[in-house]
């Protein structure tokens, strides 16, 4: 068993329309999986259908190497749906009791790891408070709690990061790093792209229900990163003649300089000509070079131009049809 | 198994800790000792202080005091030293002499200054007209009315009977009243308890088995919104089947009813136990209270028509509840469901008079009005065991149709939020459910 999470052509369709199309995803153990797509995508029903909560209409879903269908596996799995909401008229300790034994721990194991958490989370005060007194970002941490407690080797969280102010950001995110690290999978769902990016190992971008695209973080972005460079030269301002020559060079990649950047450097999108050339031209320039690089691109770019095209695409399907 | 066990734990223990539980468990058995008490705590038990204005020939004002103040005298000269209660009230006589034109004004000032409850006229052709009058500003109260009306009858009676040639000890025995008790009969031979006793008591019972299911049955409804509307259903259906979380649900709100109801069966039984000493007390028919004691057989059917009809309207519930989207809407739709529940009690009149009827029968027989119907006519006739358990098995039946259904419809309708489905999309629901 390599996958934490393995789907296989999952199809869902809701009457009117295809929620998820022919999806297939393989989340590595012990890593952090960002499913990511703008509104609508389909990521909370691919979750869902992870989860045994809907049934999916067609391929194959392996939870922890089973199918989700056998509810037992999913014991394992802590899942924070995208509502959030709990029990109002209960006491917070209880609430952690009844999800914990739900979750196969018995009450005592239950009662002291949910105090342990509660410490943990800055609630260590709130434990016989009932929860609909508690403030909404705290209600969040102890659902939070409820997916955690148990200890889970999958972590399936739909976009947990919505609703908490940063300093419960920065909670969660050491949650999310210390269960990766003690061996755990994190799948996250998420529109936000700076987090998937500084966060996850693995992504996967799905759009109109299928998947645009996805690998391991490091392999999108090489695969997207292009020919563009960026060039940074010292002291050009102070030098007329140097600023003139800087001026025909510039001239001449004319249609390649995509950004004039606010610190004095320029971005080159090279298409016609070789990074070779342009730096063999910039070394004869009469100025120091201070930086010349290849551009990265981040993921929400590349997320941009290719759901963006996806959905240039879909919307091309549905007039045409 | 184990995941039902814990959902019932948490709803038992929510319910059994809110206000409204302990209230309830406390209160009722508070309202019905006053039920049972009221009549006789007030209105009933007081001394009522009437002035006789005598026109009438002797010895007429004498028999009437005599009927009025006294069970049973034995001779008219000894009634005046023991006064009794008649219907409750314990009257408290002065006699004085007519035309009543005379004294009309002073008795009056007297009722106004509440000294007096009010005054009786024998007039002097009373032989030949049979006819008082009574003022009173109590008029309303139809136990006194009744009282001097029969008190009135028999001393006319007793006065024709003398001038017929009897004396006046040989009338008022042959006067005697019979006085008729009530007792049903059923598998064990006779019952004790009039049948005053049974209708109590079957009230009693339906009302609480109405009572029951209305509320518990509204509680399952607003559970079953919280977690559809809070997703916590999402939650809850990914680590347990969704039919065992509704079995969960709605054993735990049963288990918290049968725990009140264990409370109140305590309370009850003690009730009975001192019914003696109550009846002395508060001056009721001890049989009032006895009439709640039952036998240990119709006990447990009465135990399985609550149960079922629990059952039936807790699953019919726990489906409204995962396919409506608000309290509100929840709510119109229970008073629908709780209809049926409610025939039987505008019926209570034909139920217990007549239980046998066709009327009763298919109150009866019906799975959604037998709770509450069957133990208002047990409680007031014998009814052929096959009957009951005919009744019951279809009750039984219709029970587990219901929460089949409710289960297929709750399984999607927990996890399905926004609009409120139409009829054909439940049917389609409780198709692919």
């Amino acid at each position: 068993m390599n996958a934490a999470l393995l789907l296989e052509r999952v199809s869902k369709r809701y009457a009117a329309h295809h929620a998820v199309r022919d999806l297939s995803l393989e989340v590595p153990t012990g890593s952090i999986y960002g499913i990511l797509g703008p509104n609508g995508a389909g990521k909370s029903t691919t979750l869902r259908m992870v989860m045994n909560i809907i049934a999916r209409d067609s391929g194959r879903i392996e939870v922890l190497g089973q199918p989700p269908e056998g509810r037992e596996v999913l014991r394992s799995v802590g899942y924070l749906p995208e509502e959030r909401g709990l029990y109002r008229r209960m006491g917070v300790m209880d609430v952690l009791v009844f999800f914990g034994r739900l979750k196969g721990m018995d009450a005592r194991d239950a009662r002291r790891t949910g105090a342990e958490w509660l410490e943990r989370m800055g609630l260590g005060d709130w434990r016989t408070a009932r929860v609909d007194t508690l403030s909404k970002g705290m209600q969040q941490k102890v659902q939070f709690i409820t997916t955690v407690m148990h200890n889970p080797s999958l972590l399936i969280l739909d976009e947990p990061q919505s609703g908490l102010d940063p300093v419960n950001q920065e909670v969660l995110r050491e949650t999310i790093l210390s269960t990766r690290d003690g061996g755990g999978t994190v799948v996250l769902s998420t529109h936000n792209m700076d987090q998937a990016e500084t966060l996850c190992d693995s992504v996967c971008i799905i759009a109109g229900g299928a998947k645009v695209l996805d690998g391991a973080v490091r392999d999108v972005k090489q695969a997207y990163r292009g020919d563009r460079y960026r060039l940074v030269l010292d002291a050009f301002s102070t030098d007329t003649g140097a600023r003139n020559e800087v001026d025909r060079l510039l001239r001449r990649y004319s249609t390649s300089v995509a950004v004039e950047s606010g610190n004095g450097g320029w971005l080159f999108e090279l298409t016609d000509f070789s990074q070779r050339d342009l730096l063999a031209q910039v070394l004869e320039l009469p100025v120091e070079l201070e930086c010349f690089e290849r551009v990265e691109p981040s993921l929400h770019e590349i997320f941009i131009e290719r759901v963006g095209a996806a959905a240039r695409t879909a919307r091309r399907e549905v007039s045409d049809a | 198994m184990r995941e039902i066990l814990i959902v019932l734990g948490r709803e038992l223990k929510e319910r059994v800790r809110t206000r409204s539980f302990a209230l309830g468990t406390l209160l009722f058995p508070v309202f019905m000792v006053a039920v049972l008490l009221l009549p006789t705590l007030t209105g009933g038990a007081k001394d009522r202080h009437l002035v006789v204005v005598n026109e009438a020939p002797p010895p007429i004002s004498q028999l009437f005091v005599v009927a009025l103040t006294q069970a049973f005298p034995t001779s008219p000269d000894t009634a005046a030293a023991t006064p009794r209660r008649r219907g409750g009230s314990q009257y408290r006589i002065e006699v004085v002499p007519g035309p009543v034109a005379e004294v009309r004004a002073d008795l009056v000032a007297r009722i106004d200054a509440e000294e007096l409850d009010g005054y009786i006229v024998l007039p002097s052709d009373i032989r030949d007209t049979a006819h008082v009058q009574f003022r009173s500003t109590r008029l309303g109260d139809p136990g006194m009315l009744a009282d001097i009306r029969n008190a009135a009858t028999e001393a006319l009676m007793a006065d024709r009977l003398a001038r017929a040639g009897l004396n006046v000890e040989s009338v008022t025995e042959l006067l005697r009243p019979v006085r008729v008790d009530g007792g049903r009969v059923d598998e064990r031979g006779e019952e004790a308890g009039t049948a005053q006793a049974s209708f109590y008591f079957a009230y009693i019972v339906a009302m609480i088995i109405y009572i029951m299911i209305a509320l518990y049955g509204s509680g399952v409804t607003r559970s079953v919104l919280e977690e559809k509307n809070n997703r916590i259903a999402e939650v809850l259906v990914s680590s347990m089947r969704a039919t065992h979380l509704m079995a969960g649900k709605i054993l735990g709100v049963g288990a918290a009813v049968m725990l009140q109801m264990l409370i109140w069966v305590v309370v009850i039984v003690l009730l009975v136990t001192q019914s003696a000493w109550l009846a002395e007390q508060f001056n009721i028919n001890p049989a009032a209270l006895n009439a709640i004691t039952a036998q240990p057989g119709t006990a447990l059917l009465l135990g399985a028509y609550f149960v079922l009809g629990f059952l039936l309207f807790a699953a019919l519930f726990a489906g409204l509840g995962a396919a409506v989207t608000s309290d509100q809407e929840a709510q119109s739709f229970q008073m629908l469901f709780m209809l049926p529940l409610f025939v039987p009690l505008l019926f209570l009149l034909q139920l217990t008079t007549r239980p046998l009827e066709p009327l009763a029968r298919t109150l009866g027989m019906i799975p959604f009005t037998a709770p509450v119907a069957m133990p208002m006519r047990m409680a007031a006739a014998r009814i052929p065991l096959a009957e009951v358990l005919t009744s019951l098995a279809l009750l039984a039946i219709t029970t587990v149709l219901a929460a089949w259904l409710a289960g297929k419809i709750y399984r999607i309708g927990i996890l399905s939020t926004g609009r409120r489905p139409s009829m054909r999309e439940l049917i389609y629901w409780m198709r692919t459910g």
